[in-house]
C-alpha cells in the first residue's frame, strides 16, 4: 500500500482512519466491563466457597454446659467438594469464642466488622499476605461465636488472568471480525465509485463519450453528470473545430483553384507573352497563397482542441514513408535532387492524416532548402524500442542559435528560398507534441545539412493518450 | 477522348473545361449532380472529373449511384475538403483516383490520362504511355510504331511498370514478378534488368529511381 500524499484523500483511507481507534476504544472498553462482570462472579463464587468452609467448620463447635469446644480442630484446607488438588490454597481459619476468646486456630487472623450480611467479607493482610477473609457469625446460646476463614487472594487472580485473557482473545477476534467486515463493506460500498474510475480509465484521453450513469451511486450522480457534461462540450468544440477547418478549406480553395486554373490557361495564350514575367509572379504568389492556406489548415488540423476525439490507430511508418516520397517525388525531380528512402518496417499510434502533414512538411522543408544536386533522405526506424520518422538533407543547415526559433510560427530562417511561410516546423512541432514525439533538430552527416528527427514513445505504450503540452520534455535541443 | 466535368464553381469549372480541351480532350460541363447523372445516361463518355462538393447530391452520392448502375467509368474526384474519411470513403465507393485543390492543370490532366489508359488497357490489353504502346495480352511492345524486342524477364519489368505509370513501384514488386519466370535470382537482378529495359526504352520513356524504394516509369516531359 503506498502512503501517497493523494492517500489522505481516499474515502477508504478516512473511513478506516475513523473506524479503526473508535473500534479499538470500544474494544478496551469491552474488555474491561467483560472482565469487570466475570470477576464479580467469580468473587460471588469464592466467597461462597469460603462461607460453606466457615459453616463447615461451624458444625466443630461443641456446646457443652454453657462452654464452647471446637472438637477435633480441623485441617487447614478448604471446604470439601471445594478443593482443587492442583491448587494448593493456603488456607487459614480462626475460632473465636464470645469475648474474641481463641478457640481454634490462627491467632493472627482478625475479625470483620459485622455489618448486615452474614458472613461478612474482607480484604485483610496477614504478614505479607493478601487474603480474603470472610467471617461467619454463630449466635449459641452461649453467646456469638466467631469463625474467620480466609484464603490466599492470589490465589484467585489466577482463574482472574484466565478469564482476563479469554476476555481479551474473544474481544479481539470480535474485534478483527468487525474491522474485516468494516473493510469487506467500505470496498462494496465504494464498489460504484470504482466502477466508475474503471470506466474511465479504460478508456484513452481522446474518448470523450459521456460516462454511463445506470450503476452510478448518487452520491456521485453530480460528480459523473459534471464531467459528461465537460465531455460533451469538449465534442462539441472538437467537432465545430474540425467543421470550421474543413469549411475554411473549401471557401479558401475553391477561388484559389479556379484563379490558379485561369492563371494558368492565361499564361499559355499567345497573347499573354509579353506578360509573361507578370504572370509568372502572379502565379508564384498565387501558389504561395494556396500553400499558406494549407499550412494554416494543416496547423488547425493538428490543434489539439481538434484532435481531441480524434481516435489514433497503429501506423505503418514506412509505408508512410513511401507514400510521402510519392507524393513529392516529382518535386525532388524538378528541383534535380536525389530523394530516397532509408525505410525500416515500423509503427506508431497516431493520426494517419496528421503523420501525413508530418512528415510531409519535413520533406517539403528539405526539398526548398536543398540545392540542386542535393540529397534527401527519408528515414523511419526504431531506436531505444522507440519509433521515429527522420529526413536529413545537405543543404545549408539550420544554425544552432536558430534551432528552437524555427520552431515559432512563422518564423523563416534569414534569406530562406522558397515558398514556405514558415508555418512547416510548427506543423510538425505540433503534431509531434501531439503524439508525445520529440523533435530533434541536428547537423547531417559530416556537420552537414540538416537532420531533424521526431521520436516517438515506445511501441505498445499508451502513445498520444494526452496531448502533451510540456514543451520542455517533448522538445529538446541538441547540437 | 471524352470527359465529363462535374464542378459547382463556375469559376473552376471553365478553368477544367479550357485546360483540359487545350490539351486535347472533348470536355462536357455538369453544375450539379442531377445534370451530371442525366448527361451520363444519355452519352457516352470516357471519364468524369467529379467535384464533392456539390450543391444538392453531393459527389459522392452521385458516384454511389454511377456504382451502383454497374458502370465502370473512370471517375477522378475533386475536393477542396481534404478529411481523410472522405478520401476514403470516395475510394471506397470506386472512385479511381482523387485530387485535393487546388491542383496545376497538368497533374489534373496527366492523371485524367493515366485513368483513361488504365481502363482501355482492362477494355482491349492495350496500354498507350506516349510514343509506346503497349499489347499486353499479346506481350508485344512498339516504339513510334516499330516493335521492340524484349527478353521474357525485360517484358515482366516493363509491365509491371507501365501498368503503374507514373507511381513508385518498389523493388520488392519488382522482385516477385521477375521471380515467378525463374528462381534463380541474384540480388542485384532488379537493378540489371531495370537498366536493360531503360536502354531498350532509350528516350520514349523515363524510368527514375528512387533511392531505397524502387522505380517510377514516366512518359518524357513534353
Amino acid at each position: 500500500m503506498s502512503l501517497a500524499p493523494d492517500s489522505a484523500t481516499s474515502i477508504r483511507r478516512r473511513l478506516l482512519i475513523f473506524l479503526l481507534p473508535s473500534l479499538a476504544v470500544l474494544m478496551l472498553a469491552g474488555v474491561y466491563t467483560n472482565y469487570r462482570a466475570a470477576m464479580l462472579f467469580v468473587q460471588a463464587a469464592y466467597d461462597r466457597r469460603l462461607a460453606d468452609s466457615a459453616l463447615a467448620l461451624a458444625t466443630h463447635i461443641r456446646i457443652t454446659d454453657r462452654e464452647i469446644h471446637v472438637d477435633a480442630a480441623p485441617q487447614a484446607q478448604p471446604a470439601a467438594g471445594t478443593e482443587h488438588a492442583d491448587l494448593p490454597a493456603p488456607f487459614y481459619y480462626s475460632i473465636l469464642g464470645p469475648g474474641g476468646r481463641l478457640l481454634a486456630g490462627n491467632p493472627q487472623l482478625p475479625t470483620t466488622q459485622p455489618g448486615s450480611a452474614n458472613p461478612t467479607y474482607a480484604d485483610v493482610r496477614l504478614a505479607t499476605r493478601e487474603l480474603r477473609l470472610a467471617t461467619y457469625r454463630l449466635p449459641t446460646a452461649g453467646g456469638t461465636v466467631i469463625i474467620n476463614v480466609a484464603e490466599a487472594s492470589d490465589w484467585r487472580a489466577r482463574p482472574g488472568h484466565f478469564i482476563l485473557a479469554s476476555t481479551w482473545l474473544m474481544d479481539f477476534i470480535q474485534v478483527d471480525v468487525t474491522l474485516l467486515l468494516v473493510w469487506v463493506a467500505v470496498h462494496f460500498g465504494l464498489k460504484p465509485l470504482t466502477a466508475v474510475r474503471r470506466q474511465i480509465e479504460a478508456r484513452s484521453a481522446r474518448e470523450l463519450r459521456p460516462l454511463e450513469v445506470a450503476a452510478v451511486p448518487s452520491e456521485v450522480r453530480p460528480l459523473v453528470d459534471a464531467l459528461n457534461l465537460l465531455f460533451e462540450m469538449l465534442s462539441e468544440a472538437a467537432r465545430s473545430q474540425r467543421q470550421f477547418v474543413a469549411d475554411t478549406a473549401h471557401q479558401l480553395r475553391t477561388p484559389i483553384t479556379g484563379l490558379l486554373g485561369h492563371l494558368e490557361l492565361l499564361m499559355r495564350e499567345p497573347a499573354a507573352v509579353p506578360l509573361q514575367s507578370r504572370l509568372a509572379a502572379l502565379h508564384d504568389e498565387l501558389t504561395r497563397l494556396a500553400h499558406s492556406a494549407n499550412q494554416l489548415l494543416a496547423l488547425a488540423r493538428a490543434d489539439p482542441s481538434a484532435n481531441l476525439t480524434d481516435k489514433f490507430e497503429s501506423i505503418e511508418l514506412k509505408s508512410l514513408v513511401e507514400r510521402v516520397i510519392e507524393q513529392h517525388f516529382d518535386r525532388s525531380v524538378e528541383g534535380g535532387i536525389d530523394m530516397g528512402a532509408e525505410a525500416q518496417a515500423t509503427r506508431v499510434n497516431g493520426s494517419p492524416r496528421l503523420l501525413e502533414d508530418l512528415l510531409g512538411n519535413l520533406v517539403d522543408n528539405a526539398l526548398n532548402y536543398t540545392p540542386k544536386g542535393g540529397r534527401v533522405t527519408v528515414r523511419s526506424g526504431f531506436q531505444d524500442g522507440r519509433p521515429y520518422l527522420e529526413v536529413e538533407d545537405d543543404g545549408p543547415g539550420i544554425p544552432e542559435a536558430e534551432r528552437v526559433r524555427v520552431r515559432q510560427r512563422f518564423y523563416r530562417l534569414p534569406g530562406s528560398p522558397g515558398r514556405g511561410c514558415g508555418l512547416g516546423l510548427a506543423i510538425v512541432e505540433e503534431i509531434s507534441q501531439l503524439h508525445r514525439g520529440v523533435l530533434t533538430i541536428e547537423a547531417g552527416a559530416n556537420a552537414r545539412g540538416t537532420r531533424i528527427r521526431v521520436q516517438f514513445p515506445p511501441a505498445g505504450a499508451p502513445a498520444a493518450n494526452q496531448p502533451a503540452r510540456h514543451r520542455e520534455t517533448a522538445t529538446s535541443i541538441s547540437s | 477522348m471524352r470527359i465529363l466535368v462535374v464542378e459547382d464553381n463556375d469559376l473552376v469549372a471553365d478553368a477544367i473545361v479550357r485546360g483540359m480541351t487545350m490539351v486535347g480532350f472533348a470536355v462536357d460541363r455538369a453544375a450539379t449532380a442531377e445534370a451530371a447523372g442525366a448527361a451520363l445516361a444519355a452519352e457516352h463518355f470516357d471519364l468524369a472529373v467529379l467535384d464533392i462538393g456539390l450543391p444538392g447530391a453531393d459527389g459522392l452520392s452521385l458516384l454511389r449511384r454511377i456504382r451502383g448502375s454497374g458502370s465502370t467509368l473512370p471517375v477522378m474526384i475533386l475536393t477542396a475538403r481534404d478529411t481523410l474519411a472522405v478520401k476514403v470513403e470516395a475510394l471506397d465507393l470506386g472512385a479511381d483516383d482523387f485530387l485535393m485543390k487546388p491542383f496545376e492543370q497538368a497533374e489534373l490532366a496527366a492523371r485524367c490520362r493515366a485513368l483513361i489508359r488504365r481502363s482501355n488497357l482492362s477494355a482491349n490489353g492495350q496500354l498507350s504511355l506516349g510514343r509506346m504502346r503497349i499489347d499486353v495480352t499479346g506481350r508485344q511492345l512498339q516504339i513510334d510504331n516499330a516493335p521492340v524486342d524484349l527478353t521474357g524477364r525485360e517484358w515482366l519489368v516493363l509491365e509491371c511498370l507501365a501498368l503503374h505509370a507514373g507511381r513508385v513501384v518498389s523493388k520488392e514488386r519488382l522482385q516477385q514478378a521477375i521471380a515467378n519466370w525463374d528462381q534463380v535470382l541474384t540480388p542485384n537482378a532488379v537493378e540489371v534488368y531495370v537498366s536493360r529495359v531503360r536502354t531498350k526504352l532509350g528516350d520514349a520513356a523515363v524510368i527514375r529511381t528512387v533511392r531505397g524504394l524502387g522505380y517510377r516509369l514516366d512518359e518524357p516531359r513534353a
